[in-house]
């Protein structure tokens, strides 16, 4: 019969990662909150986790925290959803028809590879510093993860399917809609998780350029005013938003198709 | 990271068939994809010719042909040296910090299983977290200048390489370790004999992704906090309409990063040829 300290052992053995990474994590904090008793501590420049706390508690209750999130969130989840609109289809095209490929897969390439963050600033002058200009970097900076893996995915299929379908008497259409589509889903759920981190980045350079709201704004607002303790419940706040995102993914992709993740 | 390999490496077979048949392919991907390009900077230098152009919108819109005068007259009158060569450093000082730091740090967490899982949240909460949200603190604690860009671009290379080398040390041969081991290695030798060559092709593309990240928080904190290098050219001749300026600097930096990503990869085919070689000769 398992005592008491058995069981917990038990569970520790069993998560033992998971153990091991939240006292990790806890140790962090604490030793953070712990240091400035030895070391002077300058709330001009740094903070601890209580300070923090406190600040998150407080932008939550005075419900700024919300509405730069929601502010941030609208042209994140519109030029996340305009990339895969307009990437996927533009992948599949480029993965199915050779010739197509052939031709925008060195231009894709030179955009994938220059960092368009830079042209941030000409879309703001050209969209101005509100949603649409926000939602055209997200845009720009999302779609080609996309393209790449729908692409990728396009080209993975086997051709067999294929040539089944057009024997059966199925057009182009149905090659699309029946193989194409199902089989290219795991590359775009693998491209959608390169693709969120992108978009974050543009939402957060979108925001440090020319915003009035969104966390961003919030961010480098509490850095120009040295309120250091709001600032990193900001970050955090967005670290966490990341993670979830990020993992949440990848916990779609290793649920929906457990085959992509064999080892 | 591993994701984006593997993806890569799809998209890099295309269907091998007769010897003539792919050379001719070859020349037929490579005359399209010229062609699409020129017809895109065709298209875009004769726009104005055809479609009305505001007044307004004429203050910032711009044609190829005037980017690469531009493009030309800042290499012929020098003017570009001083700024990218103060990006330059900050990418070469930022990549090398991330590189000492990566690959060290990547084999401990590979080595090590208690290391891992203790370190394993902290490395996926940065890597998932935009490194940019962190630019602002940098600035506090750092200034304005080179030290924050070096952070920047530190922060976003040394994840790549870290999680890179960690998938390569993991995935060397545990027979190969426990032959090695039972001649009497240490774990130094272990480290050195198995461990390194074998996730020498996984810590190139780690390099290769970290070129892309570094060169991105180049220009990020160029843009957001700094005196001089080629993102600040860049920010100034964008605030005072000078688009032809922008344009010029994107593709300085998307032309350097093309031309070392292709460098790496390069050095990634050279570095995994043995491999199915050996495999072969076992």
């Amino acid at each position: 019969m398992a005592t008491q300290p058995s069981v917990l052992s038990g569970f520790i053995g069993r998560h033992r990662n998971a153990v091991l990474g939240g006292a990790a994590v806890a140790l962090f904090f604490a030793a953070w909150q712990a240091i400035f008793l030895v070391v002077p501590f300058n709330p001009l420049f740094i903070t601890k986790p209580s300070l923090i706390a406190a600040g998150l508690l407080d932008l939550v209750e005075s419900g700024d925290l919300f509405h730069d999130l929601a502010v941030s969130a609208v042209p994140f989840f519109l030029g996340l959803f305009g990339a895969v609109v307009i990437g996927v289809p533009v992948g599949m095209v480029m993965g199915r028809r050779v010739r197509i490929g052939y031709a925008l897969d060195p231009l894709m390439t030179v955009f994938y590879a220059s960092p368009l963050v830079a042209l941030a600033p000409l879309l703001v002058i050209f969209f101005g510093v509100g949603l649409p200009g926000k939602t055209i970097i997200v845009f720009s900076l999302a779609v080609f993860p996309f393209v790449f893996n729908a692409c990728a995915g396009v080209r993975a299929v086997d051709h067999l399917l294929v040539n089944v379908v057009r024997s059966l008497g199925g057009r182009e259409r149905d090659v699309y809609l029946k193989i194409l589509l199902p089989s290219v889903l795991p590359y775009i759920i693998a491209g959608a998780r390169i693709a969120v981190g992108r978009a974050l980045i543009g939402v957060l350079v979108g925001e440090f350029f020319a915003a009035s709201e969104g966390i961003g704004y919030a961010i480098t607002r509490f850095a120009d005013i040295f309120a250091v303790d709001r600032m990193f419940a900001c970050i955090l706040t967005v670290m966490v938003i990341a993670i979830a995102l990020t993992e949440g993914i990848r916990w779609a992709e290793r649920t929906a198709f457990p085959w992509r993740f064999g080892q | 990271m591993a994701e984006m390999q593997t993806l890569d490496l799809e998209l890099g077979a295309t269907s091998g068939t007769l010897p003539g048949t792919a050379s001719r392919q070859r020349i037929e991907s490579i005359a399209l994809g010229t062609a699409a390009i020129v017809l895109l900077l065709l298209i875009w230098e004769l726009a104005p010719h055809f479609l009305p152009i505001k007044a307004g919108t004429r203050l910032f819109f711009t044609v190829p042909s005037r980017i690469f005068a531009t493009l030309w007259e800042m290499f012929s009158t020098g003017s570009i040296w001083a700024p990218l060569g103060v990006s330059a450093a900050a990418f070469a000082i930022g990549l090398a910090l991330a590189i000492a730091a990566g690959l060290p740090l990547g084999i401990l967490l590979g080595r090590s299983k208690t290391m891992n899982a203790m370190l394993d949240p902290f490395v996926t909460a940065f890597n998932a977290t935009p490194r940019l949200v962190f630019l602002p603190l940098l600035m506090l604690w750092l200034g304005i200048g080179m030290w924050s860009k070096i952070a920047i671009v530190f922060l976003g290379a040394v994840f790549p390489l870290l999680i890179n080398t960690h998938e390569g040390v993991r995935n060397a041969d545990k027979v190969l370790i426990n032959v090695v081991r039972s001649f009497g290695a240490s774990e130094w030798d272990v480290a050195r004999l198995v461990i390194l060559p074998n996730s020498l092709p996984f810590i190139v593309v780690g390099v290769r992704l970290a070129i892309g990240r570094a060169i991105l928080g180049v220009v990020v904190a160029e843009f957001f906090g700094a005196q001089d290098g080629l993102g600040v050219v860049m920010v100034r001749a964008a605030s005072s309409f000078n688009v032809d300026i922008v344009f010029a600097g994107l593709i300085i930096f998307a032309g350097l990063s093309l031309i070392m990503t292709g460098l790496v990869r390069l050095l990634e085919e050279r570095t995994s040829r043995w491999r199915p070689q050996r495999a072969a000769n076992e």
